[in-house]
């Protein structure tokens, strides 16, 4: 029987062992990034070099159309923040202040589309826009991101809303705002952390996604960071160290917004709970 | 403003009076109203369209009627239960992998006194990363001349020669489903934590003055309390592997050979590529079958089981 202190150290070592297993790709990634181009193909590989430079990130900004990339993936992202969160925090708000008969039925339905395989939408998204010549569009993306992102958002809004108490309402209505003063005057700020998460949420979502801009943009102008990127795969000789220094500038705003998403994810999840 | 009957709780809009509330019904609704035709115009009727798509097939420049004929043809298209087969595989292996990796990471991370925010980051960083991302560190990684795990492989003496990973059949289905599973773990191993982490204190307390061991503390007081979130965490990410398509996409387009054609990757390249788009939705709604099931399963699970803990 292993004694308590063998285990100890057996159990952190297997920790570690599965800590650096999952870090290392990451960790190639950014080292490749910045190494010099002559080192790059060195067998046996570096794993770390004192020649480590930012020239590839340089190129990649200047001689690649990352930039481009960057603004069209912001522009869509914001743009599906603002429209999910509106739709969500409206609904939501419809939702938790007043009794509607379809509520549950209409929630089990918002649940289930979360469910749907983008697979499978891409078909119909991509003759629809084809014919409302949206294809290549900001719109096309922004309006399929923000479908995907409503179901969850309405749900998590709904469990703030439900906490906050009617008498704030009633108090602002008195004062002489109509529903949607309330709404804007009182409801909104007090539910700060969950329109935060909302907001994160989708903005990754629409940052992240893959599919849908792969079918719906063909004009390398408006593609995103991950079309962008992944294009540059099947080039025929592909630049390492530039792809991964491409692939290390797009991940740098999911890692920050993680970092927040997760404090305010926990707040919103917990207060969700909360509404007895 | 309208009058209220005295008495009643504050504390949620639930507790309405019935009289008079008509008008106010109306008004909830419209607050529903942009939400709704949204997801009418973005979700419901482009499903319907996909279906009247699958009605009907292509056969060169001409479009025709096949009713469930699509449907019907699938059950003789070898490519489509090679897809089924695969999905079965990548899926199954994924889920279960993800739950052997994230079970013991997230009770190493639940008893830790200090560090743990920093430690669940680190574990959770393969998970942030955007899928095509982690497709591509990955394919670099296994590059066959120049990628670092041949490197290493060879230097450990455990192949003898460079490994094409991405080009034999077999080695890239493993290596698809190795990088989902790298990309998957901390989802599983993030709900588990938040499951552990309500586990009263007390209860490992007294099983150890009762005389057990650390196994058998995690069979009787552990495993009871996290089984409902084990089911859940389960089946979300069976729901999520099923549809997952990027990191398949990026790495291998499903080849080599269709080795690695998961569902969703078979519906792309049937639409994408061969533009045989009523097929393709019909495999698309096969697919959604299958989601749908699972969905099910998850929705009955979210009935709150008596007498167990859960986490919010």
């Amino acid at each position: 029987m292993m004694g308590p202190r063998l285990a100890r150290v057996a159990i952190w070592g297997g920790m570690l062992l599965l800590l650096a297993g999952t870090l290392f790709p990451l960790y190639w990634m950014l080292n490749t990034s910045l190494k010099p181009q002559n080192e790059v193909f060195l067998s046996p590989p570096k794993f770390v070099s004192t020649h480590w430079t930012i020239a590839a990130y340089v190129r990649m900004w200047t001689a690649r159309p990352i930039g481009r990339y960057f603004l069209n993936s912001a522009v869509i992202s914001v743009g599906s923040t603002l429209l999910a969160m509106a739709l969500s925090a409206l609904a939501a708000y419809g939702f938790s202040r007043f009794r509607l008969r379809w509520e549950r039925p209409l929630i089990l339905v918002l649940l289930l589309t979360q469910m749907l395989p983008a697979t499978l939408l891409i078909i119909p998204y991509f003759k629809l826009m084809a014919e409302l010549h949206l294809i290549n569009t900001y719109l096309a993306l922004i309006l399929a991101y923000v479908s995907f992102a409503l179901p969850f958002s309405t749900w998590m809004l709904l469990g703030f809303f439900r906490s906050i108490p009617l008498e704030l309402d009633e108090a602002a209505m008195v004062d002489g705002c109509g529903r949607l003063g309330a709404f804007w005057r009182v409801i909104l700020p007090l539910s700060l952390p969950g329109l935060v998460a909302v907001a994160i949420f989708t903005f990754l979502l629409a940052w992240n996604a893959y599919v849908f801009a792969l079918v719906l943009t063909t004009d390398p102008n408006l593609y995103p960071l991950p079309v962008g990127i992944a294009n540059m795969l099947g080039e025929y000789q592909v630049v390492w160290n530039e792809m991964m220094a491409a692939a290390v500038l797009a991940t740098l705003p999911v890692l920050v917004l993680y970092g927040f998403l997760e404090r305010y994810l926990v707040q919103g999840l917990t207060a969700g709970a909360v509404k007895g | 403003m309208e009058a209220h009957p005295p008495g009643r709780s504050h504390r949620t809009a639930r507790v309405w009076a019935g009289q008079g509330l008509r008008r106010e019904r109306w008004l909830g609704y419209l607050f529903l109203l942009p939400m709704l035709v949204f997801l009418l115009g973005i979700i419901v009727f482009p499903l319907g369209h996909a279906l009247v798509t699958s009605l009907y097939r292509e056969t060169g420049v001409r479009v025709r009627f096949v009713g469930a004929g699509n449907y019907l043809r699938l059950l003789d298209d070898p490519a489509f239960w090679n897809s089924l087969r695969v999905s079965a595989l990548f899926t199954t292996l994924s889920v279960v992998l993800h739950l052997l990796l994230g079970m013991p990471v997230a009770l190493f991370l639940n008893q830790l006194r200090r560090g743990r925010t920093t430690l669940r980051l680190s574990f959770l960083t393969p998970w942030m990363v955007m899928p095509v991302i982690g497709a591509i560190a990955w394919v670099w990684l296994l590059d066959p001349h120049f990628g670092v795990l041949n490197y290493l492989l060879r230097s450990a003496g455990l192949i003898a020669a460079d490994k094409i990973w991405l080009g034999e059949p077999d080695l890239a289905l493993g290596s698809v489903i190795a990088v989902e599973v790298w990309r998957g773990f901390p989802f599983v191993m993030l709900i588990l934590l938040a499951g552990l982490q309500t586990v009263p204190k007390e209860e490992y307390e007294a099983a150890s003055i009762d005389g057990a061991g650390a196994l058998q503390r995690f069979r009787f007081v552990t495993l009871p309390h996290l089984r409902y979130l084990l089911v859940v965490a389960t089946t979300l990410d069976v729901i999520n592997t099923v549809r997952a398509f990027d990191v398949v996409a990026v790495m291998t387009r499903g080849g080599p050979l269709n080795a690695t054609e998961v569902l969703p990757v078979l519906i792309y390249n049937m639409a994408f590529q061969a533009n045989r788009f009523g097929p393709a939705a019909a495999v698309g709604f096969v697919l959604l079958l299958l989601l749908l099931v699972f969905s099910a399963l998850y929705i009955l699970l979210l009935q709150p089981e008596p007498g167990v803990a859960r986490t919010p």
